[in-house]
């Protein structure tokens, strides 16, 4: 059991894709904690959706024993996701440690993230070793990239360490500095329990799987234990560290970085942020650092036949329980029946939670296009909270329309920094400053609508920097606005589904692409469909879909009659899953074309 | 139901159409003999033979076959198949390859229609679709057809790349002047796999325009119908007496024979299809195994759907209760809210005791089949 002195709590942070994973490999290989042949690539990026998507959604923690200098020591790492969707995880993770290893690429160099975590890395007073990372890359820029980190981060070029996470070029000096620089826990091992609860997930057969990281005392095996904010107790049935898998073990110690569980079947119960105590103990000390995740971003989900409103209930529950930052409410639409809305942290994270919904269920989805929340105060002094475009109240109720304001970084070479700033004003961004990394990469932050951001500013942002530009931004609160409600009228009838939240100044351009884009959508009828996009009841903008006049197979001899039969069968499928609106049929993907940016510039 | 009508399938033709997706080898002549004897290790299992009204030759083209290979042909099929009195005898030809010597053969064996593939009178459009034939074989073909009293069906296709409604309109004109017994048109499909749906993806050829098609498919309608033809099905027209019965069994949810690669059967409700490659087919017969790729079997639900169906297709449409007697199912509750939707719309109507397409729903018709089908 080691004391203190012979542990070190670290987390590796950086921008998505620097290279956290893959040194995190290299760390399990030479502790010798995975043997090599046993070592796959990005270990810790375990679920079926990281491997498939090559990025860590999910932080994983993972003990290590390693012997230096002759002395025994504990190092717990803390794999982190790179993604701002996953932000909060990061910052859960910073506290329970001392140190954190900042990667920085060393041919991309300083990213927005980079800059994001390291400022939240500071916030937690942690130990900052800086790495640069992937040294051994052809086109590798060490020394501009390490000026890049001294010049907007302020680290000390000689604190930089050279390490390929590929290779594992460097790892030994690396262990040697983490040891050396980053500060052992304090605590102590005989003062009552206190272990603060850092994560959590939901296990089929154990139930909740509590993840800590123990302040002071020691957890026995067998021991009552508190959680004291839920003020329920239970037993530690079973104790250990992972390694990375799970590995029991009979008590923890203050410093350590450990899970526990008890019998608990609904992770609803487990609280991030929480302190587990001795049952006597009442007073739960503040843990800091905590931010409760933020849902940014609300959409509609549906089944797509009306029937299967309980199926997805129960898919979206189970869900839930593994993703506590993701939530749902019933809803529902004249247009698309019985569904939810659903908050998520970002769009990541919706497109995330959308493929394990229809890879763990097969439930078929009509999606909502997703929308920022906003707030409305009414004209009787009531602050409503809005998640659904038709939940806006009538014009004549708006005192103030407030939408979400967001402080965005964007990281970038200098030569773009001209058309990314017409990208900002044109989405009547407010500049704040620049800032050079480098003589050839800036940091230019602006003040975005929210909506405008997860609208198109990231595809906007890569192709106007081919690329080479990030971007990451964090709340800055709500702010009113001039926005309006649009609706979609489809043969004279709205399409509650379809409505968006916008600026009034950019209705016109944005009813344009939506009605352009569903006339490609909705396939011909036998009568002539009309598609309006309408303020109130100022229409903005039309398209017509003439009737179908023509629509007929010549050939059907004896070969082909099945073929034909089936063809037509799997139509009226298609058919039946369509939304039907005034005898309009609507295909599912129709309902997010109120996405569409048009190709027109604004 | 015992069937009594078979089709063969010959899957030869000198050359592959750019539009063509048929199930055939072109060029490879050297296939004949061991598609002749996988054909009749094939027909060996009708024991004993089995007496039709129809019988079907259909390719590729069957024409293709030199006398001596079709004179074979037939004996085989014929011991199989032998003809009831009065049966109706197709064989499909290539006006490039239709000769005295290969007429002969066919009308020694008792084919009493030949069905050729004209396409067209234009020498520019024949050339567009990538046919090997010129417009004087259609009309030597035709003499010689007339000749042996074979009647005469021609097929026709409309809306080839480039191709102009005048041009159609002549090409019908053509037509009617060999005063043929039967026409099929077809409006030219890209059907994936062929040479034209690569040339259309890299916009080499440009298929028409609805509105152009469907100026043409009316302008046939009404050219062949005022020549006297009956319009008896969406494609094809006949002068009195003169249809092709043994399509019609198809259309009519009979039952039939089918031998040769890709060939379709449907028997006792249960449809097979054979082996689609002429080369796994040959394999595959002569090594002793089954030349059937797919099979399905049919409830009594869905085969009534699909008898409503290819019915429909009929301008006649259907009798109604000849329907009832035949399937179990009454047609109007079998087609429930969407057919009395659609007969509301005046895309179908029931007169007397029919119930048949309009002429507003038979050009939009492949959007009202999903309605009456179930998957
Ligand atoms: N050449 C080279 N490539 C590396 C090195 N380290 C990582 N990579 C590659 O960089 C990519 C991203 O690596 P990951 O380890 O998944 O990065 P990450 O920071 O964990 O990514 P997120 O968790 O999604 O933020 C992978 O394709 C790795 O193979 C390195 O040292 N050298
Ligand atoms: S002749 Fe007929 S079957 Fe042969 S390739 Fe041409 S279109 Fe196809
Ligand atoms: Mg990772």
């Amino acid at each position: 059991m080691p004391d203190c002195l012979h542990i070190r709590n670290f987390s590796i942070i950086a921008h998505i894709d620097h290279g956290k994973s893959t040194l995190a490999d290299r760390f399990l290989e030479h502790t010798g904690t995975v043997q090599q042949r046993e070592m796959g690539e990005q270990m810790l990026d375990d679920m079926a959706l990281e491997r498939q998507r090559g990025i860590t959604i999910k932080a994983r923690a993972v003990a290590m024993n390693y012997t230096h200098a002759g002395q025994e020591f504990e190092l717990n790492l803390i794999d982190t996701p790179g993604h701002v969707d996953f932000h909060y995880e990061v910052s859960r993770s910073l506290a329970c440690c001392e140190g954190a290893v900042l990667l920085v690429d060393a041919f991309q160099g300083v990213e927005a993230q980079t800059v994001a975590n390291f400022y939240a890395a500071m916030q937690h007073n942690l130990m900052i070793v800086p790495v640069l990372n992937k040294v051994d890359l052809m086109h590798a820029r060490p020394d501009e990239v390490i000026r890049e980190m001294e010049q907007s981060l302020g680290i000390d070029p000689d604190d930089v360490l050279r390490v390929s996470g590929k290779t594992g070029l460097g790892i030994e000096d690396l262990i040697a500095a983490i040891i050396k620089r980053v500060p052992p826990p304090k605590g102590d091992p005989l003062a009552p329990l206190q272990a603060m609860v850092f994560d959590s997930h939901y296990d089929d057969y154990r139930g909740a799987i509590t993840y800590m990281r123990l302040m002071n005392g020691t957890l026995r095996k067998g021991q009552k234990v508190k959680f004291l904010r839920s003020g329920r107790s239970h037993e530690a049935l079973e104790l250990g560290q992972f390694v990375p898998q799970r590995k029991p073990c009979d008590l923890l110690q203050a410093g350590q970085v450990g899970y526990l569980i008890c019998n608990i079947k609904e992770l609803g119960q487990v609280h991030i942020g929480d302190t587990v105590g001795v049952p006597s103990s009442t007073v739960a000390d503040a843990v800091p650092g905590y931010q409760a995740p933020k849902r940014m971003v609300y959409c509609g989900l549906y089944p797509s036949d009306g029937q299967n409103f309980d199926e997805l209930r129960d898919a979206l529950t189970k869900l839930s329980i593994n993703d506590p930052s993701f939530e749902f409410e019933p809803e529902s639409s004249d247009a698309l029946g019985f569904g939810f809305r659903c908050g998520f942290l970002g769009l990541l994270h919706m497109e995330i939670i959308q493929q394990r919904l229809e890879g763990e269920s097969d439930l078929d989805l009509v999606q909502t296009a997703p929308n920022v929340t906003y707030h409305v105060r009414t004209t009787n002094g009531e602050l409503l909270e809005i998640h659904n475009p038709q939940k806006v109240p009538e014009a004549g109720f708006i005192d103030e329309f407030l939408q979400p304001v967001v402080r965005v970084n964007f990281v970038l070479p200098v030569e773009v920094i001209g058309p990314v700033m017409k990208l900002c004003t044109d989405r009547r961004g407010v500049y704040v400053r620049t800032e050079y990394l480098s003589p050839t990469r800036a940091m230019l932050v602006y003040d975005l609508a929210l909506a405008e951001v997860i609208y198109d500013m990231h595809d906007k942002l890569k192709s106007v920097t081919r690329g080479y530009g990030t971007m990451d931004y964090e709340l800055l609160g709500y702010y009113p606005a001039d926005l309006v409600r649009m609706d979609i009228l489809v043969n004279g009838q709205k399409v509650d589904a379809l409505s968006i939240i916008c600026d009034r100044r950019d209705a016109e351009f944005r009813g344009r692409a939506v009605v352009k884009k569903l006339k490609q959508e909705i396939s011909r009828h036998m009568f002539e469909v009309a598609l309006q996009a309408a303020i109130g009841s100022r229409v903005v903008a039309r398209e017509t879909i003439s009737a179908m006049r023509k629509n007929v197979t010549a050939k059907c001899y004896g070969g082909d009659i099945t073929r034909k039969r089936k063809l037509w069968a799997k139509q009226r499928e298609g058919k039946k899953r369509m939304k039907s609106i005034g005898s309009v049929d609507i295909p599912q993907k129709a309902f997010l074309a109120v996405l569409e940016t048009g190709t027109e510039n604004k | 139901m015992v069937p009594r009508a078979a089709y063969v399938h010959v899957p030869f033709c000198a050359h592959r159409c750019g539009y063509c997706n048929f199930t055939l080898v072109a060029g490879r002549d050297d296939l004949i003999e061991p598609y002749l004897a996988a054909l009749q290790r094939e027909l060996s299992v009708i024991d004993p033979p089995c007496e039709v009204d129809t019988l079907f030759f259909g390719g590729g083209t069957p024409t293709q076959l030199p006398p001596e290979q079709l004179t074979r042909l037939f004996e085989l099929v014929l011991a199989r198949f032998p003809l009831a009195a009065g049966a109706e005898v197709s064989v499909e030809a290539n006006p490039a390859d239709v000769d005295a010597a290969r007429l002969d053969v066919l009308s020694h064996f008792g084919v009493t229609r030949l069905s050729i593939g004209a396409q067209s009178f234009d020498a520019a459009k024949l050339a567009t679709l990538d046919r090997n034939h010129v417009p004087a074989d259609i009309v030597r073909a035709v003499e010689l057809a007339r000749g042996r009293k074979l009647a005469v069906s021609l097929d026709l296709i409309f809306a080839a790349p480039g191709e102009t409604l005048a041009g159609w309109q002549a090409d019908l004109v053509a037509a009617l002047a060999l005063a043929p017994d039967h026409i099929s048109t077809y409006g030219l499909t890209f059907e994936q796999g062929t040479q034209f749906y690569g040339r259309r993806a890299r916009g080499e050829l440009r298929s028409a325009d609805d509105e152009l098609e469907l100026a043409m498919y009316v302008a046939a309608i009404e050219r062949l119908t005022a020549a006297g033809f009956e319009h008896y099905e969406v494609s094809n027209f006949a002068r009195p007496g003169c249809r092709c019965r043994h399509n019609e069994v198809y259309w009519t949810g009979g039952s039939f024979h089918a031998v040769g690669p890709g060939a379709a059967r449907y028997i006792d409700g249960r449809r097979e299809v054979n082996h689609r490659s002429t080369i796994n087919y040959i394999r595959r017969v002569l090594d002793g195994e089954s030349a059937v790729a797919e099979v399905e079997q049919l409830g009594p639900e869905d085969a009534a759907r699909e008898r409503l169906v290819f019915g429909l297709r009929r301008l006649e449409g259907i009798d109604l209760a000849e329907f009832h007697r035949q399937t179990g199912f009454d047609a109007e509750s079998l087609g429930g809210a969407e057919l009395a939707h659609h007969i509301a719309g005046q895309r179908l109507v029931i007169e007397g005791n029919r119930l048949r397409l309009t002429r507003e729903g038979l050009l939009v018709s492949d959007a009202i089949w999903p309605d009456l089908l179930r998957e």
